[in-house]
């Protein structure tokens, strides 16, 4: 492949790209993309920023509201994922897409010669094997054949997956995130792999989030931001300021009086403290890698970082929702590692999780009944004489309050609470579990998916609550709402805290620097 | 239409085993060996010789077959809870255990040795008396209806009850909220059993004229599934299930004289009665399997 000529005309280009999700999210606002061949194209940029949506255009997952694609100078329409693979455009997932029951040569033939002719002649598994032989001894990769998918540890899956992707004939390969489940060691793998990749005149896209791997991997980088392309660089000319810079906007922070001394906040004893903790994922894996922690009485600490950094599962251990493999959590001076979450709500923690519709709230039962989850054992709403038995009047005249205090519109108390839309669900949840008047409140992405009312709303009583002597902990991906509400800002990055600034010393640039893995000096 | 309470009777119970079940996220249909094994306590303790109890005789011999359902819905409780086994194999199988169980009993233990093809019959002082007289109807169905009522404060009013329906809107809010989800399961399960054992002994303490087993299983079997049938048309209700019940017991009773009347085949009539049952427990099946579907 001649480089200059490569340079000179893209291979693909995306001009003026718009995605109006169905909800009214709007994820892309008009990007214009080239990609040339024998590339590696680093795609950089918060959650949210549009990454993946404009990656499942190029690979025909999605459908652009507006704007156009090439290939090499034609127009082209992809009406579905196949239409982009006979382009040669392969995407890989976060999640993988191979059938973990199969071995890697199952997996092969399932996508080898489709057609009436293939269907009629029979597979023969031989010319499957020899075309994956040759193409793995070629690349020199080494995937094991006949090994089932879910046998393979997850940095081979992914080995397997690329190799199905090339076995289809993809000269376009589009990688989502694929170091996040990767050791290091398998990481530094994949880097090798891909840059032989591009060298044999394939073009790499690498979605990530992580400054690091950008400026090891790749040739160009182009970072998005809220939907716009935010700048373009080549990477040997990038620093990783620059490129945080540009991920997370500039400088303009407005910075709020703080309404409570920080010297105050520190003097108290903290009111929640995590020590040394470590926990691990679904998959067995550690995903917080001891984490250190101190909330005190009348502040918010802000937790920031691109989510997958082991944000969640730190939430869901303190809470009582997930075990603790080592480390301790003491609440209020009462020791609450690996206890149970009723046992943690009663000594003075509320909740409010990130994934509302889910966890807190039961959307096929009705709205008083949802007032009444996690209250459901106090003895305030139950009979007077009988014990154990629920007094639905007191819940109902509880759930009315509620719907008054917090401007919830709702139909009918009667109604499901499905029917409530996603502000006013989230004002359920926080109006019920501030009646449990908590002195620690755990809040994950407390305003994802609301309206501009709602979210404010919300941040005003989150103000509230740290006014009034309560200790906030606020974990959220929006870096906007982490510098607008904290007094302290604690970075995590791989499941660890790479720094606690306070808000006078909080830059943007630092705290995008330490999101993307880099120690701030 | 007394008759047709009769069948009723049992049905009702079955069914708010099911229920109970859905209730809770569960699909357990175990309600059909539950009813084997507390029909086999009714003919043990109601054919033992306690008659110096009195009429506690018979409240013994219901404890007696409710504790045995309860014991056999606590196995797969506890497989389900402690081992992850689905419990939809292990109540089939323990279904067709408790099929083999009652069998080998029924014919070999307490065979009534005058009329080897069935039990012996349980005693004057454990049987309920017919109401209507002419009819099979017994005082056995005021023992359903209370049952189903008692469910129906403890589902609605009761934290348990609240805390079984949390859970079946979802683990992830129930653990949230703080229930116990290891306890809850088992306690619906156990719930469930008590439920059907009940069923199986009224079976056989209630329903006249043999007040025994057949060595074929013939007068206690089916009703475990079709409580299923009763559970999706009376929409996992208490109080729909009574109901559900009495019309299922009126296609049933019904059904058994078309052939004489009418001259229609009876497995025809099976068929006709599978038809209005799936007919009508579609809207209850689709919000089931679309809640399935949704997670």
């Amino acid at each position: 492949m001649d480089d200059s000529g490569g340079r000179d005309r893209p291979y693909i280009s995306m001009r003026g790209i718009v995605k109006i999700y169905p909800d009214g999210t709007l994820a892309l606002r008009g990007v214009d993309l080239d990609i040339y061949r024998g590339e590696i194209l680093g795609l950089l940029g918060e959650n949210g920023a549009g990454k993946t949506t404009l990656m499942k255009i190029l690979s025909g997952f999605l459908r652009p509201t507006r704007g156009l694609i090439y290939i090499d100078g034609k127009e082209v329409r992809f009406r579905d994922p196949s239409d982009a693979i006979n382009r040669g455009i392969y995407m890989v997932h976060q999640h993988f897409s191979l059938v973990p029951s199969f071995t890697v040569l199952e997996n092969l033939c399932l996508v080898h010669g489709r057609g009436f002719l293939t269907t009629l002649k029979g597979l023969d598994l031989d010319i499957v094997r020899e075309k994956a032989k040759k193409l793995l001894s070629v690349l020199g990769l080494d995937v094991p054949l006949d090994i089932p998918v879910e046998n393979l540890p997850v940095g081979v899956r992914q080995r397997a997956e690329i190799l199905k992707a090339l076995f289809i004939g993809a000269n376009v390969l589009i990688l989502d995130e694929p170091t996040s489940l990767l050791t290091p060691y398998e990481a530094k793998e994949l880097f090798r792999f891909i840059k032989e990749l591009a060298q044999k005149g394939a073009a790499v896209i690498f979605i990530t989030h992580r400054i690091r791997e950008v400026i090891e991997v790749t040739d160009r980088v182009v970072v998005l931001r809220r939907g716009l392309v935010a700048g373009e660089m080549i990477t040997r000319s990038a620093t990783p300021e620059k490129l945080s810079e540009l991920m997370v906007g500039g400088e303009a922070i407005v910075r709020r009086e703080i309404a409570t001394s920080e010297r105050n906040i520190l003097a108290g004893k903290p009111i929640l403290s995590v020590r040394g903790l470590v926990v691990l994922d679904d998959l067995g894996r550690p995903v917080v890698k001891g984490v250190d922690l101190d909330l005190f009485q009348g502040e918010i600490l802000g937790i920031a970082g691109v989510e997958g950094n082991g944000q969640s599962e730190l939430v869901e251990a303190i809470t009582g929702l997930r075990s603790v493999l080592k480390g301790s959590v003491i609440l209020n001076g009462v020791d609450i590692t690996n206890k149970t979450p009723s046992y943690i709500y009663k000594h003075g923690l509320i909740h409010i999780p990130s994934d509302r519709d889910r966890l807190a709230l039961a959307l096929d039962m009705k709205i008083y009944e949802n007032v009444l989850i996690g209250l459901q054992r106090n003895p305030a709403y139950h009979h007077n004489i009988i014990p154990r038995i629920i007094n639905w009047d007191t819940v109902k005249k509880a759930a009315r309050e509620l719907i008054k205090r917090f401007s919830i519109t709702a139909e009918s108390l009667d109604a499901k609470a499905r029917a409530l839309s996603g502000g006013n669900r989230q004002r359920l949840v926080i109006a019920r579990e501030l009646s449990k008047g908590a002195k620690v409140v755990i809040a994950s992405n407390p305003t994802r998916g609301l309206d501009i009312a709602s979210t404010s709303y919300v941040r005003t009583i989150l103000r509230e609550l740290r006014d009034r002597g309560a200790g906030v902990l606020l974990v959220s991906s929006d870096l906007d709402e982490i510098l607008e509400l904290s007094d302290r800002i604690a970075v995590i990055y791989d499941g660890k805290i790479l720094g606690i600034l306070s808000r006078e010393e909080a830059k943007r640039v630092d705290i995008g620097l330490m999101m993307g893995g880099v120690q701030a000096s | 239409m007394a008759e047709t309470l009769s069948y009723s009777m049992p049905l009702a119970l079955t069914g708010l085993t099911f229920a109970i079940g859905i209730r809770t996220g569960l699909f357990n249909i175990g309600s059909e060996g539950q009813v084997y094994m507390g029909a086999l306590a009714a003919v043990a303790i109601g054919s033992a010789s306690l008659s110096y109890a009195g009429h506690a005789h018979i409240a013994l011999t219901l404890i007696g077959s409710a504790l045995i359902g309860m014991l056999w819905a606590l196995i797969p409780a506890l497989l389900k809870v402690y081992r992850g086994v689905h419990e939809v194999l292990s109540t089939i199988m323990l279904n067709w255990t408790a099929y083999y169980i009652t069998m080998y009993i029924s014919s070999q233990v307490l065979v009534d040795p005058a009329r080897p093809e069935k039990t012996l019959s349980v005693l004057e002082s454990s049987r309920f008396s017919t109401i209507v007289p002419g009819t099979t109807l017994t005082g056995g169905i005021f023992i359903s209806i209370a049952t189903a009522l008692a469910y129906y404060f403890l589902i609605s009013r009761s934290v348990l009850g609240y805390e079984i329906s949390l859970l079946g809107s979802g683990i992830d809010v129930a653990r949230y909220a703080g229930v116990n989800v290891r306890k809850i399961m088992i306690y619906s399960f156990l719930l469930g059993g008590i439920a059907s054992g009940i069923a199986g002994g009224l079976l056989v303490i209630a329903r006249p004229p043999t007040y025994a087993i057949y060595g074929t299983l013939g007068n206690i079997w089916g009703y475990g599934f079709e409580g299923i049938g009763v559970a999706l048309i009376g929409r996992n209700n208490p109080i729909g299930i009574i109901l559900a019940s009495i019309l299922y017991g009126g296609i049933k009773n019904g059904g058994r004289f078309m052939e004489y009347y009418a001259g229609i085949d009876s497995d025809l009539v099976k068929a006709i009665n599978g038809l209005i049952v799936i007919s009508l427990s579609m809207p209850e099946l689709f919000r089931i399997l679309g809640r399935l579907v949704r997670r």
